[in-house]
């Protein structure tokens, strides 16, 4: 078992869906995206190229950041995902400069205190910031409090009105991700580097 | 489940309907503890199949905005003005009502036209005429003109539709001019953007983009093509040239069966009609004479070519008159206009109308159809300006020549309610043109009653962009009176009409404005006092609004009890009516607006409750049995539709559809009759039954020295640019590079010493705005593009960017500026820019 | 269009991306830890007791109070000790700790005990240790090309060296370190000499650096030629290595007092900038390197 995503940058229209998405799901404050959609502009008009780039934590396999972990607050799991448990990291972002994809956030003290519109938070925000803590890192879960209630489908695929975002098992050969990648030739970001990530990109 | 019940429970899903834009899509919403912590798309729907753009993503930043309204408030600075605080103090609703319904029962027993209406709610269509049962004639806003008064109209006469898309499950070869449809905006974005992606990516289905800026869908297509703003139909006509006078292709046999192609049309376009029976005819060619358009006849012997001397009279087959209108746009003039080059015009055209295999069939659940795999889609971007009637005929007409319209493969009419489309039998074994869905048209005066003057648009929709202008001067067409009041409903006409500085100045003049809405905006701000809606979160209704591909009822439910002290909109109305003295007449508008069925029908002096009226209109809809406790239980109504009534609807009932339109010439007609006997100079001259290029349009007739053009634009993140105050949209649209300034082309700024970040002036013939200049590579060099998302200036804390760019302000709005035909005003602008910082 | 890749900040664009996280409290850990340590070492060698209590001082509040300010939950620091098998910085922390208990303790022994040789050993390798961890944790990062280099832990060796030399020279002759006579005399010299190497390092780091990809090289441009060119060539090589070196040429260590007093500050500004821009220029490589930009 090993989870990962396909993104289909011919599919993706760079809506954003996504990127509010999950910051509903995960409850993430202001400047907190684990995820978000890149615009990558070429050529001079009129032979411009246009694509949108979601990027995300690539949940790797080889992962920097857990290796440089000095607290084991990161840590993979059976089923490949990469996570961070809260109440062990320290905030010392060696895993922030060691993740090559720049996918790691850190939360500044106070940042949980406060919401979109000040101190006083909404009802949402009163829920849902509860479930962070600051002075820690973070990053993309690949939604694993759904996973573990058996909703394996993240809350950014899950939106994707264009459906960009494939998630699945990259173990199983006949998982739709698998498939996908067969077919079209699923590249993984930044390979050169040894992690082996578990998001594909179809282009 | 009653709701009741439902909001008991400590953790659960309440399925209910979107309306973070003017569109509905299924959703359900996650509530613990009574706080809503997740929206997603409803996975059972067959719309929008779970899926969610970010603005419906983000529906919980609405829910929970502390900025909402959460009582009655009224103002207590008697100092209007932008920026200026109201200083609300909160208030009863016994004070907010009756304070409101003292001050407009007197304004209607002194004169009902000094009110002023402004009621948007897409949602909630049936609340539309409030003004007119009140015995106003005004519609002081703009949802329809700033996007659609001239494209429902056309829909209306082709298809009996209000709105119209390709087929996305058959198109091969998508042409989309000026429109969103499947990456940005318009109809139902979230479900047809996974419509598109499907067609693109796993039909391989070809795309071309025509926009002046590299929008979504312009990054996504096959090909980019920029146009000129407002020149679209030039490139459509010289396509239609290139086919019909180099390729040679059109589809004859759609032409002689399905349309009017083959009516006789004399010399001054008008039909020639048999004298006895005033029939319209056609050229039989296998008896070589006229012959009255119902007789029997061989498909293959009507003419559609030629010309023919019939009783003496000089005449044509419509078909023929089009294509001798068009003898002139050779790719080579209409490339001069719109900037596109005749080769490309030209290879365009032999792709698209090779792609539309004619003559080919497609069998869909065992019935036959033509099948014409390429269409061309087109919206605002494409019709928003002068002459915008003839820009939507012209995209019409490039899709019936190849025989698409409402055929799997083509251009399909999309309708605006559960009714679908409305095909009624008409003259000449015509479908009955149906260009107003809306309402009924104004009836013609001599002395314009309404300040939008829609008695003089005939078959337009009401042009509120002309309201200021003849408030602010009434002289100029005979006002005899002056508005005193406004009632505001889930709009913002401060911000949406064009020419702002002469709204604010009718703003300015107001003694009383009340307005309903749930944040303050930009019109609100200057209210006197504000009646607290409910979200859509907390409210119930019925809706249905041009969706594409499926039909029947979204149901809206509270999926919480309501937050504040807030009243469903249609309540607070009603209670309104009741208390000026109207009831009667309004509880008979609702019976007509909520499609009552006779025994459903309200009595004249009773209060409905929005609930009430609801569960009259389900069971009036779908019968007794199905009324509002049945949607509690089950939800939505809504499914797929079938291919009989997505294909074909005119010609299942045998009618014809028009490519020659008479109709509207003949409205023009007999508009300036009427005009010239009332002594007034009206120019009729865009009611034509060809859409031809004209030069007099007066964009591209501005004085040199505002060398730019220059347009706005809606993306995925956004509506209008109200969605900016929701703060998960403004962090995500604030890290866009298109969302951050005035974008230019890079050439362009080159050779005007402009740099990304520097403070430009904007100055058109009728504003001046500021703008951060965003250079980019992404627009057309002649133009600058601005998104809606950086023109905020109300006091709402989220969404206030260093510099606000409100594009309207640059927009004229006058009825030389309006079209002529269908009241459309003009979306883009022509200016000049100076660096100031 | 000028550069086709862009460096970018918070844009959704797709380009370079500066790290932002390690600034200068981890720059400041850096420095304390180098010139502590450096001033350790030394000050075993040189028998000084005030220089190794006062080089544990530099690495115990300096480095581990920098550090200690930069986590965000300082309280967790123990919890960084967990994976010493794999993170550079449990390693450090433990060489740390090895270095104060080590350190402390010699200072409490007399000379003459016999454990003093082997814990005099053990404590210097724990400050070499600190002294060049963080070169190694720099290099280990295959995130941020420029500091991907094998040069990196010989730079932060050299730089200790240096900055534990000049803090000796500063102790001397401001009169609190006795030191014989020979080694005095030599001083002068090995502070030139660390100097002229440095400066070669540093050069030789930057030319390797040129072809660590396009990410690398974007550092190096904004090192050399960015926004970051004026502090480090004014502050990290002009004021801490050329001044340095001049001054020590010219006038020299005997030139009194006040003259070692400059050349000790100039150091140490220089020693503190070169990391503070090394970090400052750390720049990741653009996501998807395989979609043609
Ligand atoms: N520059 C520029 N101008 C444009 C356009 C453009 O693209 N660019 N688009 C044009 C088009 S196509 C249209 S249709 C119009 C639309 O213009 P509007 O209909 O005015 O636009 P909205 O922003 O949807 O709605 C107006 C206000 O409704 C209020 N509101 C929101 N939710 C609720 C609710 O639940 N209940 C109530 N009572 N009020 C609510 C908010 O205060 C909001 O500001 O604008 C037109 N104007
Ligand atoms: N995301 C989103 N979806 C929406 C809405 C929304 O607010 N947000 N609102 C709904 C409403 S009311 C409407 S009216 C529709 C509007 O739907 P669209 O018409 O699809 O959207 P717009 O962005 O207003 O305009 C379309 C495009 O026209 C381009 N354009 C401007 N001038 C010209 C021109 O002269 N020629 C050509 N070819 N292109 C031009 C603009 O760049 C823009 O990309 O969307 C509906 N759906
Ligand atoms: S939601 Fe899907 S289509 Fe939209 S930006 Fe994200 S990945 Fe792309
Ligand atoms: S993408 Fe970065 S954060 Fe995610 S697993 Fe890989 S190295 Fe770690
Ligand atoms: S910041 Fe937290 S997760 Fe990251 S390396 Fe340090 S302890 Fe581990
Ligand atoms: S998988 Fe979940 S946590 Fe990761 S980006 Fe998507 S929604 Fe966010
Ligand atoms: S398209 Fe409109 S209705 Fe659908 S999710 Fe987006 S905002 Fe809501
Ligand atoms: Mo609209």
């Amino acid at each position: 078992m090993r989870y990962g995503m396909v993104v289909d940058l011919k599919r993706c229209v760079g809506c954003q869906a996504c990127t509010v998405a999950c910051k509903s799901e995960n409850g993430n404050g202001p400047g907190i995206m684990y995820t978000k959609v890149l615009d990558q502009v070429s050529g001079e008009y009129p032979n411009v190229r246009k694509q949108f780039v979601p990027v995300l934590c690539n949940h790797c396999k080889n992962a920097p950041c857990q290796r440089v972990c000095p607290t084991g607050a990161t840590y993979k799991r059976e089923d490949g995902l990469v996570l961070v448990d809260h109440d062990k990291c320290m905030g010392c972002r060696a895993c922030y400069v060691a993740c090559p994809y720049n996918n790691r956030i850190f939360l500044k003290r106070g940042k949980t205190k406060s919401g979109y519109y000040g101190k006083e938070m909404t009802p949402y925000e009163k829920v849902k910031y509860a479930e962070h803590q600051d002075g820690i890192v973070e990053k993309c879960k690949f939604c694993a409090h759904r996973i573990d209630e058996g909703i394996t489908e993240t809350s950014c695929s899950q939106t994707c009105p264009a459906d960009a975002r494939i998630f699945g098992d990259l173990d199983d050969p006949e998982s739709k991700v698998s498939r996908l990648i067969r077919s079209r030739g699923g590249r993984q970001p930044l390979c050169e580097d040894d992690t082996d990530p578990s998001v594909y990109y179809l282009d | 489940m009653k709701q009741n019940e439902m909001v008991a429970q400590k953790d659960y899903w309440a399925k209910s309907a979107c309306k973070m834009c003017i569109h509905t899509c299924a959703i359900r919403a996650h509530v613990v503890d009574g706080v809503v912590v997740k929206i997603e798309g409803d996975p059972d729907n067959p719309g929008n199949r779970g899926k969610l753009c970010p603005k419906g993503q983000s529906g919980i930043n609405r829910l929970y905005d502390p900025h909402r309204v959460k009582t009655p408030l009224k103002r207590t600075n008697p100092e209007k003005g932008v920026g200026v605080d109201p200083m609300w103090v909160p208030i009863s609703w016994e004070e907010a009502l009756s304070t409101t319904a003292e001050k407009l029962k007197a304004i209607r027993e002194d004169d009902p036209r000094k009110l002023l209406v402004s009621i948007n709610d897409f949602h909630r269509i049936h609340i539309w005429g409030w003004g007119a049962a009140f015995g106003s004639p005004h519609y002081f806003s703009t949802v329809g003109q700033y996007c659609g008064a001239a494209y429902h109209p056309t829909n209306g006469i082709l298809d009996g539709a209000f709105a119209a898309i390709n087929d996305y499950d058959h198109c091969k070869y998508w042409i989309q001019i000026g429109a969103g449809d499947g990456f940005s905006a318009h109809l139902h974005l979230a479900s047809s953007i996974k419509r598109m992606a499907d067609a693109r990516v796993n039909r391989g289905m070809k795309l071309v983009v025509v926009e002046p800026r590299m929008s979504a869908g312009a990054a996504k297509a096959d090909e980019w093509i920029a146009t000129r703003p407002g020149t679209d139909r030039a490139f459509v006509l010289g396509m239609v040239y290139t086919m019909l006078y180099e390729l040679n292709v059109y589809d004859a046999w759609f032409m002689r069966k399905h349309t009017n192609g083959i009516h006789l049309i004399q010399k001054d376009g008008n039909m020639l009609r048999n004298p006895e029976n005033n029939k319209a005819m056609v050229w039989d060619t296998a008896t070589g004479q006229a012959r009255d358009s119902d007789a029997e006849m061989d498909i293959q012997d009507m003419a559609l070519e030629g010309s023919y001397q019939v009783n003496g009279v000089e005449c044509r087959p419509a078909f023929q008159v089009i294509k001798d209108s068009l003898a002139d746009h050779t790719p080579e003039r209409m490339s001069e206009i719109c900037s596109v080059s005749a080769a490309t015009i030209r290879r365009i055209a032999k792709e698209y109308s090779d792609a539309a295999s004619i003559g080919s069939d497609i069998t869909l659940d065992g019935k036959e159809y033509p099948y014409r795999p390429a269409a061309v889609n087109y919206y605002r971007g494409a019709i928003g300006h002068v002459d915008g009637g003839l820009d939507a005929l012209a995209m019409k007409l490039v899709n019936l020549i190849v025989g698409n319209i409402d055929v799997p493969g083509g251009h399909l009419g999309v309708g605006l309610n559960h009714q679908q489309l409305i095909i009624e039998e008409g003259q000449d074994g015509m479908m009955k043109p149906q260009p107003h869905l809306l309402h009924p048209p104004g009836a013609f005066i001599t002395k314009p009653d309404s300040f939008q003057m829609i008695e003089w648009y005939p078959i337009g929709i009401d042009p509120g962009h002309l309201c200021a202008a003849n408030i602010m001067d009434p002289d100029h067409f005979g006002y005899d009176y002056q508005p005193e009041a406004l009632i505001i409903e889930h709009s913002n006409p401060m911000w949406n009409l064009s020419q702002t500085p002469k709204v604010k100045e009718v703003f300015k003049k107001l003694k009383f404005i009340v307005a309903i809405d749930i944040v303050l905006n930009e019109s609100s701000d200057w209210a006197d006092i504000i009646l607290p809606d409910l979200s859509y979160l907390e409210s119930d209704l019925l809706i249905c609004i041009e969706s594409p591909m499926v039909t029947g009822y979204f149901y809206r439910r509270p999926v919480i009890k309501p937050l504040y002290d807030s009243r469903d909109a249609t309540d607070i109305l009603s209670d309104l009516a009741e208390r000026i003295g109207f009831l009667p007449n309004w509880n008979g508008l609702l019976n007509h607006t909520c499609f009552l069925a006779p025994e459903y029908h309200l009595e004249p002096d009773k209060v409905y409750s929005n609930l009430e009226l609801t569960d009259r209109m389900a069971k009036s809809i779908y019968g007794p049995d199905q009324g509002l406790e049945w949607f509690q239980e089950h939800g939505h109504a809504t499914r797929l539709l079938r291919p009989d009534e997505l294909y074909m609807s005119a010609a299942q009932k045998g009618l014809r559809i028009p490519i020659y339109f008479n109709f509207i010439k003949e409205v023009g007609e007999d508009l300036d009759k009427k005009m010239k006997a009332a002594g007034r100079e009206w120019d009729t001259s865009s009611y034509l039954p060809v859409p031809i290029w004209r030069d007099s349009h007066p964009l591209h007739n501005v004085d040199p020295e505002y060398d730019m053009y220059a347009f706005a634009f809606k993306e995925a993140q956004s509506n209008f640019s109200e969605s900016t105050t929701m703060p998960w949209i403004e962090e995500v649209i604030s890290c866009q590079p298109i969302h951050l300034g005035v974008m230019i082309n890079g050439k362009t700024a080159k050779a005007k010493g402009i740099k990304t970040g520097d403070v430009l002036k904007i100055e058109s013939p009728f504003g001046v705005v500021e703008g951060l200049a965003r250079v980019t590579e992404e627009v057309h060099p002649e133009c600058i593009a601005i998104s809606n998302t950086i023109s905020r200036w109300s006091r709402h804390p989220v969404g206030k960017r260093k510099i606000n760019t409100h594009f309207n302000q640059l927009l004229p709005a006058d009825v030389k500026w309006t079209d002529g035909m269908t009241g459309h005003l003009e979306t883009a602008t022509r200016v000049k820019l100076t660096v100031i910082a | 269009m000028g550069r086709a890749i862009p460096l970018v900040e918070k844009e959704f664009v797709s380009g370079f991306r500066q790290q932002t996280e390690w600034a200068w409290l981890i720059a400041s850990a850096f420095f304390f830890g180098k010139v502590g340590s450096g001033l350790f070492i030394m000050s075993v060698v040189l028998d000084s007791r005030l220089g190794m209590l006062v080089g544990l001082l530099i690495v115990l509040v300096g480095k581990g109070g920098a550090h200690f300010l930069y986590l965000g939950r300082p309280w967790r620091f123990w919890r960084g000790m967990a994976r010493p098998n794999s993170a550079w910085i449990a390693r450090g922390i433990w060489a740390m700790s090895f270095m104060m208990a080590a350190g402390f303790l010699l200072l409490l022994l007399p000379m003459s005990s016999a454990l003093y040789m082997p814990l005099a050993v053990f404590a210097s390798i724990c400050a070499f240790v600190v002294a060049v961890y963080d070169g190694f944790l720099l290099t280990s990062s295959p995130a941020i090309p420029i500091w991907n280099s094998a040069l990196m832990p010989v730079l932060c060796m050299f730089y200790s060296f240096l900055g534990g030399t000049t803090m000796v020279l500063f102790m001397k002759h401001m009169g609190f370190m006795q030191l014989d006579e020979k080694f005095a005399a030599f001083l002068p010299t090995l502070e030139i000499g660390l100097l002229v190497a440095n400066l070669l390092i540093v050069l030789m780091f930057l030319m390797g650096s040129i072809n660590t990809g396009s990410a690398g090289r974007e550092s190096f441009d904004l090192l050399v030629k960015g926004p970051y060119a004026l502090p480090f060539f004014s502050l990290a090589i002009g004021v801490g290595l050329v001044f340095t070196l001049l001054m020590s040429v010219f006038g020299g260590a005997h030139a009194g007092a006040g003259t070692v007093a400059l050349i000790t500050v100039a150091d140490l500004v220089g020693h503190f900038f070169i990391f503070f821009l090394l970090l400052k220029i750390g720049v990741f490589k653009p996501v998807l390197g395989f979609l043609k930009i």
